[in-house]
This record gives structure tokens, C-alpha cells and sequence, in this order.
């Protein structure tokens, strides 16, 4: 038996984290790992690909309910994988933060992690760390790592950087530390290169790069993972790969994020260079400097 | 020593701040005089007989304010709507998580069939603020109903005092409508419920004043029918605010949807002269014959300066001249020090003021208590909500008398000083009737602090 991993994974809504963690947790399995994947988002998701498709009942709906039968909350996905949403509230109603608080609570206090007895936790965790409630992860050690999921587009690594803001401001306080970055979509050197850069100005480092892939879609499709839908394909053996890294990585990062001011600049001037470097593929104009 | 932005002090020597408490947006205060919001919002609304209020806020708030609004505004429980007898949506995690709309929905039918009221108002608190319950939609759906408004009132915005403004601004927003004014009708402001301990003994005291002159006062709390007082706001000729600084939004909005002029007043009249030169400037702007005020005024004059020399001997012999100090609200520091200096000849050694006044008020409370005094020696004026800082700077001073709060009661002695209880929290002193408003409110100072040491065989 192996002590316990727990980590997170954050990102900007939309960026892959859900795509990505349930790859990860069902690569973690396919090596034989049990592995408990928990889906922090109101949109409860998380655990879709792995359970066909379907969602399943929450955290919170059985909190609602007044129901004490744990049971409920957990079901069992692909390859046996423990799959758990939070859940929360509708669209603009109510605390989605403090829902998050309250599973994580109720996950907590009630020994259901060590009933299932999972040797990795994976917490799919909703966008930026915009209020206290979704920083519940990194606080108080919970996730030792965290991960994040970033592609090179702007505001995805500005919410990594709000992210580092997080993991730093409670780092001396015994809070989880940057286990690295994921940077997911890629489709071109320069959007590799942009993560890549940002990852040296922070003080961080970038653990896979995941391609941008219609296996993805046509799985996903399917109501499946790449691992499950197509683990021959190319697309699964970066996901593996993905896998063996996160699981022998001990590396704890505290990052040093920009201050907005500076990440703008930053920004900016990356900015223009991928729009650059679509131009000069899409007409086929050679970028100055880089010509054969 | 420099002052930065947020009213700290910072040492030169360690760079580190040193908070006083005087100064606006201060990190702490320990025992603050006034309560939340939603307590100010709650004691007003309980003020107004008829009014029914529904607490739209976490569980505990409203027993909260039962101890620290009601209990604390001299020693007075809630009456049929209030204390334990308030309904509460009583938020817990679920509508946190969920919101709370249901909750007060359910609350709101239940409520209005149990209840007789001629209206109801829900007063919302820190929860649904906090997570965005769209209370006012809510409120909407019973527009056709029930007579119902809502006061957003989360305890984060600011204090009693705020919670005052706010239940009539929303009042203003939601219920009122132009009436023709009515000549000789005046609306009284300022006085804040349980918050200024004696709001029922002075605004009475005040009603009957102006019908002595022949002026009608809508003065809302302590009237049978509350709720049409309220409604019946729009028609007077003149507000009336008895504050340097509360009631001020509620009679600018007046003025501004109605064009309600107002007039204000630095407190409520204490003593013969506050409330003679107070009567005299109300009947010259409402064009009441000035003999029939004269008349009035010299006979009460005649009748309590009568009545002070009761007091004469056990004054002169025993405390004549003494220095005194006051922990008090502006208004009640601002009467009680300029009737002990100009009709009893006593000097004023520090003044320190509980009620945490916005920024753009503070002059105009040190000019209250600073001029048209007779003694030379003029108080030393400090802003100090903190119940601990206000002890402390007590300390080392010539004063023999402390008009204060219940909470400096027990220091009296230790700061050889003799106590006497005028001001919030008063949870030693009963005030049912009691007030130092008006002609025989001098009387009555007199009586409460010639008796602490009058005696005692
Ligand atoms: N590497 C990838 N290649 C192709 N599509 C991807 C990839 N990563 C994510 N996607 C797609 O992007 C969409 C959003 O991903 P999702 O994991 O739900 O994002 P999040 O959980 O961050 O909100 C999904 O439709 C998903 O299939
Ligand atoms: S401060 Fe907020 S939580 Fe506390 S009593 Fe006031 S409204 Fe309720
Ligand atoms: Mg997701």
C-alpha cells in the first residue's frame, strides 16, 4: 500500500480540466491505481466521460435532501474509478463557493475518503480562485499538489496566474503547493513556447503538453475518455504519459506570480506573436528571421 | 507620528500601525455603542406600531438583536412583533448554497396569515446579501397582497445609525407616494429607536411641545397607527431633524421626491434654553404667531427655572461648579453638555462621542460642542466607539460626574466620578418614559445626577 495522493486541478473554465483529469484518473487506473476522482463545479461534469456520458446524483443534492446515506454520492466509472460531483447551485442563485466548502467538508469529516480507501484523489476544481470557497483545495494542505490546465490563450494563463496568487498566499500556512503546469490545446511551437516562457517567469515548471486532438471530441462524443474510447491511439499515450509523471512527481513549487500589470505586458507582447505566426501559417508568409 | 488613509498611526521608529479607534474604517472596536444594520433597520421598524418585521437572515441575527439592540436601548424587550416573537427565514448552509428566496417566500404567506399588521416589512441581513438572493424580486410578487417592503440591510454596510437611514430610504423607494401638504404638520426626525435610549419619552415630549404652539407632529414611533404615520410622511410642510447627523438622508430624500423642506436641530431641546430657542425657530419658519410661542414659552420658563431652584442648595453645597465628562451619541452629548454649561454652570473636561458620525459630520458635532458655550473652558472632543480606548482615556481627569453608558458604570468609582446612565447600551437603567427632553428635562438631568450623591440618610 502507498500513502495516500490527493491533488487538484485548476484552470479557466473551459480550457480541458474535466477532458484532462478523467484521462488522467483513467490512465492512473488502466496502471492499476485506485483512484477517486472528485468534480468541484456546479456544472457537475466532471465524471461525465467516464460514466458513459451520464451525470450523477451530488454531493449537494444529498445534502439538500437531508439524506445522511453517503452511499449514494459515490459511483463507480470506468475501470472501477470512485466518481464524485459536489454539485451546487443553479446559475445565479446562492453560494457555489461555500457548496464547495460544504462537500468537501461533508467528504471529510464523515471518513468516506477512507472508507473507499482511494490511493489517489484528483479535486476537478472550477475556474479562477475567485472567492474563498474554491481555494478549499489548497487550503489547509487538503491537495498536497496542484496542477493546473492552461492553454496559451490569455485569460487561461491569467487565471493560472490568479491560481499562483492562491497557492502562494497560503503556502506558509501549511496550503498545497504547485505540483505544475498542463498545458493542454496545443496546436502550434509558438503556443508552447508562450506557456513555456510563462512557466520560467513564474517560477514554475510545465509538466506534459497535451496536443490539441479530434480523438478527444470523437470520444467524448462516444461518452468516453481517449483511454477508454481509443488507448491506441497517440492522443492516450500522452495521457499515460501524463500519468507516470503526475504519480512520481514530488516537485512543490511555490510560484512567484506577475502582478497584473506586468502579466498585461507580458501578455501582450505574446500576444502578437502568435498572431503573427497564424498569419505567416495560414498565408504562408515567412515570419522575418525564421526564413529558410 | 503621521496619519495614513485609514485613520491608523503609524511609528516612525517601527513603521508598524498603531490603530486608534477614533478614526473611520479602524480595523477593531471593542464593545461598539450601536449594533449592525439590520439591528438599527429592526429597533425602527419595531418603533412603528402596526409594523410587522420579517428578519430575512441567518439564523441567531435576530435573538442577536434582542440582547444587543432592544435589551441594550434601556433594558426594553421587542413588544408583540419583536424579541422571540420576530419571524425569521433563520439561514442555514443549505440556503447559503441554494439561496434563500424559497425560504422567504414560505416565510412571507406563513407570516401574513399569523400576523395582524397593517404592513410588513422584511429586513434582509449579512446571508443573502452575501450570496445574491434577488430579495427585491420576491418583495414584487406580493405587490398586489400584501402591504410589504424590504430593507437591505446586510451588517457589513454599517451601523444602527445606518440601519435608521436605510428603513426609510426604503420606505421612500417602495411604499410612499405625494399626498397634499398639510399646514402645520411636521415630521420629527433623528431620534433613532432603542439606539437613543429615551426615543419614546423625547418624541412625545416633542409632540406635545409643537401642539403647544399649535404645530401637529408626525413624530411615527410610539403612535397607534404607525403604519399610516409612515404612509401619511409625504404630507407635512417641514421635517424636522433633531441631530447633527441622523435622520440627514432620510429628510434630503424627502426633500428631493417631495420637496419636503427640512430644518435641523443639533439635538433633541434640553433644558429651557435649547428648548425655548428650539421652539421659536420652528414657529418663525412655520408662521406661527409669535405671541402665542411667546406666551408659552415664558410660562414653562418661569415654571421650571422655579422648579431648578429646588436643586439650588444641594447643588451649590455640595457639588457646585464640578467638571464632568460624557460617553455618549452626538445627540445626547451635544444637549446634555450645553444645558450643564449654560443653565448649571458646570465646566466640561472631555467629551467622547460613541456613534462612529461619517467623516463630512464630524466639524459640525465639534462646533455643536464647542461654541455658543459660557464657561471659557471648552470640553476636549474625541470620536471613540470603542468601549475599552474611551475607558482608557478617562483616566487622570478632573471630572467628578460621568453621563455614560451602562458599560463605564463599573469604572465610575475607580475614576472618582459619580455615574449616571444616559446613553445606549443602558443595561442598568429601565427608560420607559424617561427623557431629558423639553422644559422638564432639565428637571429630570438634575434629578438623575443630584441624586447620585444627594443623601443618603
Ligand atoms: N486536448 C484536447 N483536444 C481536443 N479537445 C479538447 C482537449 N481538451 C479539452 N477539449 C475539449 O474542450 C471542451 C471543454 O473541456 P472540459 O474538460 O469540459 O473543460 P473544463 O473542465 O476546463 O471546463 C470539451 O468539449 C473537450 O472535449
Ligand atoms: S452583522 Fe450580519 S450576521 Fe450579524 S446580526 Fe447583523 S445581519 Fe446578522
Ligand atoms: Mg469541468
Amino acid at each position: 500500500m502507498i500513502k495516500r495522493k490527493q491533488i487538484a486541478i485548476y484552470g479557466k473554465g473551459g480550457v480541458g480540466k474535466s477532458t484532462t483529469t478523467s484521462n488522467l484518473s483513467a490512465a492512473l487506473s488502466d496502471i492499476g491505481y485506485t483512484v477517486m476522482q472528485v468534480g468541484c463545479d456546479p456544472k457537475n461534469d466532471s465524471t461525465n466521460s467516464l460514466r458513459g456520458g451520464k451525470p450523477i446524483p451530488t454531493v449537494m443534492d444529498t445534502l439538500r435532501s437531508g439524506s445522511n446515506d453517503f452511499e449514494q454520492i459515490i459511483h463507480e466509472g470506468y475501470n472501477g474509478i470512485f466518481c464524485v460531483e459536489a454539485g451546487g447551485p443553479e446559475p445565479g442563485v446562492g453560494c457555489a463557493g461555500r457548496g464547495i466548502i460544504a462537500a468537501i467538508e461533508l467528504l471529510d469529516n464523515n471518513g468516506i475518503i477512507d472508507d473507499y480507501d482511494p490511493d489517489i484523489v484528483i479535486y476537478d476544481v472550477l475556474g479562477d480562485v475567485v472567492c474563498g470557497g474554491f481555494a478549499i483545495p489548497i487550503r489547509q494542505g487538503l491537495a498536497e499538489q496542484i496542477y493546473t490546465v492552461t492553454s496559451s490563450d490569455y485569460m487561461a494563463i491569467y487565471a493560472v496566474n490568479n491560481l499562483f496568487k492562491g497557492i502562494l498566499k497560503y503556502s506558509g500556512s501549511g496550503g498545497g503547493l504547485l505540483g505544475g503546469i498542463i498545458g493542454n490545446s496545443i496546436k502550434s511551437l509558438a503556443e508552447k513556447e508562450m506557456i513555456e516562457d510563462f512557466s520560467n517567469k513564474t517560477d514554475s515548471e510545465v509538466i506534459q503538453y497535451v496536443p490539441r486532438s479530434p480523438t478527444v471530441t470523437k470520444c467524448e462524443l462516444e461518452g468516453k475518455t481517449t483511454i477508454e474510447g481509443d488507448p491506441d491511439s497517440d492522443q492516450a499515450e500522452v495521457y499515460r504519459e501524463l500519468a507516470r509523471k503526475v504519480i512520481n512527481n514530488q516537485k512543490k513549487f511555490i510560484p512567484k506570480p506577475f502582478d497584473v500589470d506586468a502579466l498585461n505586458d507580458w501578455g501582450s507582447t505574446w500576444v502578437s506573436r502568435i498572431l503573427l505566426h497564424q498569419k505567416t501559417s495560414s498565408q504562408g508568409i515567412q515570419d522575418d528571421g525564421s526564413g529558410v | 507620528m503621521s496619519f495614513n488613509d485609514n485613520g491608523g498611526v503609524k511609528n516612525k521608529n517601527n513603521q508598524k500601525e498603531e490603530f486608534t479607534s477614533h478614526e473611520l474604517g479602524k480595523e477593531h472596536v471593542e464593545a461598539p455603542k450601536y449594533s449592525c444594520a439590520l439591528g438599527g433597520a429592526y429597533g425602527t421598524a419595531l418603533g412603528v406600531y402596526g409594523l410587522v418585521p420579517l428578519l430575512h437572515a441567518g439564523l441567531g441575527c435576530g435573538l442577536g438583536q434582542l440582547f444587543g439592540q432592544l435589551y441594550a436601548g434601556g433594558q426594553n424587550a421587542g413588544g408583540p412583533v419583536g424579541g422571540t416573537s420576530t419571524a425569521t427565514t433563520g439561514l442555514v448552509e443549505e440556503h447559503v448554497i441554494f439561496g434563500g428566496e424559497d425560504k422567504l417566500r414560505k416565510l412571507i404567506n406563513a407570516s401574513s396569515e399569523v400576523y395582524e399588521g397593517d404592513g410588513f416589512v422584511v429586513i434582509s441581513g449579512c446571508i443573502p446579501a452575501l450570496i445574491g438572493d434577488d430579495v427585491d424580486a420576491v418583495i414584487r410578487e406580493y405587490k398586489n397582497d400584501i402591504p410589504l417592503f424590504h430593507i437591505n440591510a446586510p451588517g457589513f454596510n454599517g451601523n444602527s445609525y445606518e440601519g435608521y437611514e436605510l428603513f426609510f430610504e426604503a420606505l421612500i423607494d417602495q411604499i410612499l407616494t405625494p399626498l397634499p401638504t398639510q399646514k402645520g404638520v411636521v415630521n420629527i426626525l433623528g431620534v433613532v429607536p432603542y439606539q437613543h435610549i429615551f426615543w419614546k419619552g423625547e418624541l412625545l415630549t416633542i409632540k406635545k411641545l409643537l401642539e403647544s404652539i399649535g404645530l401637529k407632529a408626525n413624530i411615527i414611533f410610539t403612535e397607534a397607527d404607525g403604519f399610516n404615520k409612515l404612509k401619511e410622511l409625504p404630507q407635512a410642510e417641514y421635517n424636522i431633524v433633531l441631530s447633527t447627523w441622523n435622520g440627514h438622508r432620510t429628510a434630503q430624500k424627502l426633500e428631493e421626491k417631495f420637496g419636503i423642506p427640512y430644518i435641523t436641530f443639533p439635538s433633541v431641546p434640553l433644558g429651557p434654553k435649547q428648548t425655548s430657542h428650539f421652539l421659536k425657530t420652528v414657529a418663525q419658519k412655520l408662521d406661527v404667531p409669535g405671541e402665542k410661542v411667546d406666551k408659552f414659552i415664558k410660562e414653562e420658563e418661569r415654571r421650571s427655572y422655579r422648579f431648578i431652584e429646588y436643586s439650588g442648595d444641594a447643588l451649590l453645597i455640595a457639588r457646585p461648579h464640578s467638571y464632568f465628562a460624557v460617553v455618549a451619541d452626538s445627540n445626547t452629548a451635544i444637549a446634555i453638555n450645553k444645558f450643564l454649561v449654560n443653565e448649571m454652570g458646570y465646566l466640561p473636561d472631555i467629551i467622547q462621542l460613541t456613534d462612529n458620525p461619517p467623516e463630512e459630520y464630524r466639524e459640525e458635532i465639534i462646533k455643536a460642542l464647542t461654541e455658543g458655550l459660557t464657561s471659557t473652558i471648552k470640553p476636549e472632543v474625541v470620536f471613540e466607539p470603542d468601549a475599552h480606548l474611551a475607558r482608557e482615556k478617562l483616566r487622570d481627569r478632573p471630572f467628578q460626574f460621568l453621563f455614560a453608558s451602562s458599560l463605564e458604570a463599573n469604572s465610575a468609582p475607580e475614576l472618582g466620578a459619580l455615574h449616571v446612565t444616559v446613553a445606549f447600551p443602558s443595561f442598568n437603567r429601565i427608560v420607559l418614559t424617561d427623557s431629558y427632553a423639553g422644559y422638564d428635562g432639565g428637571l429630570r438631568l438634575i434629578e438623575d445626577y443630584i441624586s447620585t450623591f444627594a443623601g443618603p440618610l
